[in-house]
């Protein structure tokens, strides 16, 4: 075997090419499909500039020759192979590494200000450079969440869940650079480990290990349902509310009657969920290897759709790119910041391996910022420029 | 018989009017027919062939003949009685039989007579009753008495002997002197019977036996009635049986009595339905014979005339090997005569001279040749084998000794052998490997404790610390110093108490962490400080102090001061007994309780044997588990005896665990075994496993999950899979199912502790390295 009929294709408009199939070496990766598309481009304009490209066989990356991925695919040689060609994911620029007094258990950034909450029992605002700009103190024990509810101009919502079973809502003045606690959330019994808020701003909702949930609006609802400690918590939209616990499975809940509506149950204790409206899927992270993605709708509540394997350690982090429907980041016990894109389910696209400890969390903003804080006392924040290249696209 | 031969002969006789001819005709058929019966009877028969048929023959032809010559000749014969009969009769038979008893004469007579009387009715003449009465009454009982050999000579050929015409009419004769003919064709002469009314009287007069005499109408001829003829006249006249012998008076046998019987005989009338057709009958039948119409039933089917037999072969499979044929052993094989045995030898098979020495000398039983190889000058020359018999005899030796029987290999593959244990893939979920370290320590953590909640896990070491952990990330989120090495740490299993029982040196401390639930900290602080000294204050072997200062800030609740050195502390499942181990060999005071509510101690044994290594509370029932070098007593603390004596079969148990449920123990000790009780069936080990190298320091059971570890000196941690089944019949499975290696063996220490997550199936070590591990 050593020619392949392959015709190419692309949806960026910039680097269109004759759609007419080619005749490729079978054996060629993707360095020297790359290099056929550049020369087909420079023939086509002369102002072209070399730009790597990413292949994709049947919606998967090509990561081998093409030789061995058809047999693997069971692609008949005597077709033409549809190729599809993406400009190359560049890898994420690390930018700023903010040093903390404690492990940082959580991080939630906005446009303008990143929040941290820490082991020191304080949440810490940031600027996007890495400076320092309020410490909010008042918690009596480790913070072990933290959310920006919203923001009216200079002011600005904050919230903080804590061991000590509260979770407090701050008004966070950045002119005057002024913080004040609006409200002291009590009536968990147990340490508060997860705090999200609803896409209208209006209300949020709270996991903790005494096994409950509980949205804080007038009135407060209390949602009880889980064996074990609830380890994370996120809306998926304005009525639904989606929980992860140690008993194993995740919940999905109607968030105006407190019903239960479907039940996903894994084999692992899970430590995180992520939900993209994207490609409406769940990403979690359990205690074991793997970054699992779930259908949240599907009635088989415990077939997994995809495994993510390539940790090492538990998983502790898990996030979904806000723009771009095939990448996720997660975060795990060895030291491992990982990014992903689904279409290429066996190897990460990039490992982000600047953590000396366990990583805690990520997040990713939408202008194009992953951010990875851990038990190193380290907030990483990388520039990911690819997603904004491809949210145009 | 007759009839068809009479009846050609009668044709014969109506066409010729000849006697001569007719007599030539007949008589070679006399002779024939005499001929064929004479050698199977007497002349008699002859004698009455010749009656019946002549009678018919020779009927018509009679008439022709004279009637004087008769006349006379019944005058000459009729002066003679029965003697002139009998030689009447001899001269009939014609070769004079003299032999012929009275019966036999007699015989005839009656048959004569009796045919008389038939006729002598028919006539219905004036004749006198009385005789006519006397002579059937004679008839009858010549008859009777005849009985006795009636069918001694049963053929209708000799009936009337000497009446030659047959059953006749008489008076046809009655107008001649005799009556028939003999076999040579002479008269048969009638006996003289012309007696006037004088002879008549006169013989009346003279002949005494003149009353008994009758006349056979037959013959003619007067006859002498017997006596017993007359007597049975007599009888038949008085209206008597004819026999004498019949008894008219037998006594009556009731046949329907009203005795109850067995098998009663009834005298009920028949019912009226015995006499009418069954209708059911009449319907079946019916029924029968519709279905023969329809030709559902064959009624006349041809019966199997084959006889059956039983096929043994019938399933037998004609392929098989059958067992004798599989069995079969070949007789041994004579060998093949060689060179040796040849008339003319290669010079090499022959003897030399010492060799042959040898041979002579050798044992007969020894020779590794029976013979000696001789070279002959031709075949011709060979003399007999001397040595025939003798052989062949030891043949047959070897055919009847041959050892016939098939030694059977048994076939076993190895892996057979091999118990079946399942995957342990099957058995999941259980640890595999190594998650979290928790590093902190900077000496051996010699005992940790995990927390009800399964939030917090808690550690004691040799660097007089006790640490407490966050689980899921191994954060140390508190460090308590102790004012000694640690040896034991306990958590309260009850989750509405927050309290850590920590023994260093003599001392127990309870702690309270401030962690969990901040409502169940403040409230165990509580119950604490509301503690409120007894009026009367007992002595104690323990003193009991609250921690007060420093202490107190650091989480210290109670002190509890031993007299020595405190090994291990353990709490009972509600959380308010706390038993403590001083091991002491041989003093009273190793085991005591105490009661943290009412900060009261116990020395719940008088006496302890042995050296106490650890001590247990039962999960659910009020035993008390004490380990001691060799044994694990179980003692009931309600009845205050011991109950159970288990022997671990070990040296030295190092460590115990109860299951939650309460029926088994495992024990550790440091000669590297592990043994697994069932409580219930014996108080030996159910199972002994000695996976490790070294010595074990602790095993722990797993409350939900079936899942027990030890760990050892070896620095590896074994999970084993202990199944028990509520089927009592299905043995309890227990498969090692992993080793967790990850402690460094320092000062030839390895895994000191290990305990089981509350909820998650993860297991925690601590290592003499310093570090706590979570295997998950």
């Amino acid at each position: 075997m050593s020619q392949v009929q392959a015709r190419f294709f692309t949806e960026n408009k910039k680097y269109l090419i004759d759609d007419v199939p080619f005749s490729i070496p079978a054996a060629s990766e993707v360095t020297d499909l790359s290099g056929v598309i550049n020369k087909l481009l420079e023939a086509k304009n002369d102002g072209h500039k070399h730009v790597e490209f990413d292949f994709l066989v049947q919606g998967q990356f090509l990561r081998t020759s093409l030789a061995s991925r058809m047999e693997t695919e069971n692609i008949s040689t005597e077709e033409v192979v549809e190729i599809e060609y993406v400009e190359k994911f560049t890898a994420p620029q690390p930018e700023e590494c903010v040093m903390h007094d404690d492990w940082i258990s959580s991080v939630e950034a906005d446009s303008e200000w990143i929040l941290t909450g820490s082991y020191d029992k304080t949440a810490r605002i940031w600027s996007m450079e890495g400076k320092a700009v309020m410490t909010v103190a008042g918690h009596t024990d480790v913070v072990k969440d933290v959310a920006w509810v919203k923001r009216d101009g200079l002011s600005s919502l904050l919230l903080t869940a804590s061991l000590d079973q509260t979770i407090m809502l701050w008004e966070w003045n950045s002119e005057r650079n002024k913080v004040k606690a609006r409200h002291c959330c009590r009536g968990h019994a147990g340490s508060v480990d997860t705090v999200a808020v609803d896409p209208t701003r209006t209300k949020f909702c709270s996991g903790s290990w005494d096994k409950m949930l509980k949205i804080w609006s007038t009135p407060l609802m209390t949602f009880s349902g889980h064996n074990e400690a609830v380890s994370s918590v996120l809306w998926m939209d304005a009525e639904e509310l989606c929980s992860a616990s140690w008993d194993h499975t995740i919940r999905l809940w109607d968030a105006e009657t407190g019903g239960q509506k479907n039940t996903i149950t894994g084999s692992k204790v899970f430590n995180c969920i992520s939900y993209s409206p994207l490609c409406r899927r769940l990403a979690s992270g359990s205690t074991d290897r793997h970054v699992r993605l779930w259908d949240p709708r599907s009635k088989d509540g415990s077939l997994v759709l995809l495994s993510l394997t390539s940790h090492n350690g538990w998983v502790t982090a898990v996030r979904w790119s806000p723009s771009h429907e095939h990448q996720l980041v997660s975060g795990s016990l060895d030291n491992v910041v990982k990014l992903w894109d689904t279409r290429s389910c066996k190897a990460p696209l990039y490992d982000l391996a600047a953590h000396e400890d366990k990583v805690m969390c990520v997040d990713w903003t939408e202008n194009g910022l992953i951010l990875s804080g851990g038990a190193d006392n380290k907030l990483y924040t990388y520039r990911y420029s690819a997603c904004v290249l491809d949210a145009g696209a | 018989m007759r009839p068809t031969h009479s009846g050609t002969m009668s044709k014969l006789k109506n066409k010729k009017r000849n006697l001569e001819e007719n007599e030539d005709e007949q008589l070679p058929i006399f002779d024939k027919d005499g001929g064929k019966d004479g050698h199977l009877d007497d002349g008699d028969e002859d004698q009455g062939d010749l009656s019946d048929s002549e009678e018919s023959v020779f009927s018509g032809l009679e008439e022709s003949g004279s009637d004087s010559d008769d006349e006379e000749e019944e005058e000459e014969d009729g002066s003679e009685e029965k003697s002139s009969d009998v030689e009447e009769d001899k001269a009939a038979d014609g070769d004079g039989d003299d032999q012929l008893s009275a019966k036999e004469v007699i015989e005839p007579q009656t048959d004569g007579q009796h045919s008389k009387e038939k006729k002598k009715k028919k006539k219905a003449a004036g004749k006198e009753g009385g005789e006519e009465s006397v002579a059937s009454d004679r008839d009858s009982g010549l008859q009777i008495s005849s009985q006795v050999d009636e069918y001694e000579h049963d053929t209708s050929d000799e009936e009337d002997i000497r009446n030659t015409v047959g059953n006749i009419p008489m008076e046809w004769y009655k107008d001649y002197p005799h009556i028939g003919y003999d076999l040579e064709g002479k008269k048969i002469f009638k006996p003289i019977r012309n007696k006037d009314e004088l002879d008549e009287f006169l013989d009346k007069m003279e002949n005494p036996d003149y009353w008994r005499t009758v006349q056979d109408k037959m013959t003619g001829a007067d006859i002498r009635l017997s006596d017993e003829q007359v007597d049975l006249v007599h009888r038949l006249q008085q209206g008597k049986f004819g026999d004498v012998n019949f008894n008219e008076y037998e006594p009556a046998i009731d046949f329907f009595s009203n005795e109850v019987m067995i098998h009663p005989v009834t005298n009920r009338p028949q019912d009226k339905r015995s006499f009418i057709p069954s209708l059911i009958e009449k319907e079946k039948v019916g029924k029968l014979v519709h279905a023969i119409k329809m030709g559902w039933i064959k009624p006349h089917r041809p019966k199997e005339t084959t006889p059956q037999y039983y096929d043994l072969w019938a399933k037998e499979d004609p392929n098989s090997i059958l067992g004798r044929h599989k069995m079969h052993i070949p007789a041994p094989k004579m060998k093949l005569p060689g060179h040796e045995e040849s008339y003319n030898p290669p010079p090499e098979y022959l003897m030399s001279e010492e060799e042959r020495l040898a041979w002579e000398q050798q044992d007969p039983e020894y020779r590794k040749l029976s013979f000696l190889p001789q070279k002959l000058a031709c075949l011709r020359a060979v003399p007999a084998y001397s040595r025939f018999i003798h052989e062949r005899f030891e043949r047959c030796l070897d055919l009847y000794l041959c050892p016939r029987q098939r030694k059977m290999r048994v076939n076993v593959n190895p892996e057979d052998l091999i118990p079946k244990l399942p995957k342990p893939k099957d058995l999941q979920p259980f640890p595999t490997t190594q998650s979290l370290v928790y590093r902190g320590h900077s000496s051996l953590v010699r005992s940790i404790s995990i927390s009800p909640s399964g939030q917090w896990l808690v550690s004691g070491s040799d660097d007089c610390t006790v640490r407490f952990w966050e689980v899921s990330t191994a954060r140390c989120l508190k460090t308590v110093e102790v004012g000694g090495a640690v040896k034991g740490v306990a958590w309260n299993p009850n989750l509405s108490i927050c309290l850590v029982a920590v023994s260093y040196d003599d001392t127990v401390v309870l702690l309270n962490p401030g962690l969990g639930d901040r409502l169940v900290c403040t409230a165990t602080d509580q119950l604490i400080s509301s503690y409120e000294e007894p009026e009367e204050v007992k002595d104690q072997p323990v003193q009991w102090a609250v921690a007060e200062g420093e202490g107190h800030e650091q989480g210290h609740r109670l002190i509890l001061k031993h007299p020595k050195a405190v090994r291990q502390v353990t709490w009972h499942g509600k959380g308010d007994y706390l038993a403590c181990v001083i091991p002491d060999n041989g003093s009273s005071l190793q085991v005591v309780i105490h009661q943290v509510s009412k900060r009261r101690t116990q020395n719940p044994f008088r006496k302890n044997k042995g050296l106490v290594q650890c001590v247990s509370f039962h999960p659910i029932r009020p035993y008390f588990f004490v380990a001691t070098q060799r044994y694990v007593r179980v003692y009931n603390l309600i009845k205050q005896e011991l109950t159970k004596k288990l022997m671990a079969n070990c040296k030295w148990i190092s460590s115990m665990a109860i299951h939650p449920g309460g029926d088994n123990v495992i024990c550790g000790s440091y000669d590297c075994r592990l043994a697994w009780f069932d409580l219930d069936l014996s108080t030996k080990p159910y199972k002994v496993l000695r996976q490790h190298k070294k010595a074990l320091r602790s095993v722990a059971y797993h409350r939900h999950y079936p899942l027990f570890v030890s760990g050892s000196d070896d620095g590896n941690v074994i999970v084993c899979h202990g199944m028990v089944y509520n089927d009592l019949l299905q043995n309890p499975l227990i498969v090692p199912v992993k080793v967790l290696k990850g402690h460094t063996i320092t000062h030839d220490l390895g895994v000191l502790d290990v305990t089981f997550h509350p909820t998650q199936p993860w297991v925690f070590s601590s290592g003499a390295d310093g570090t706590v591990r979570l295997f998950t």
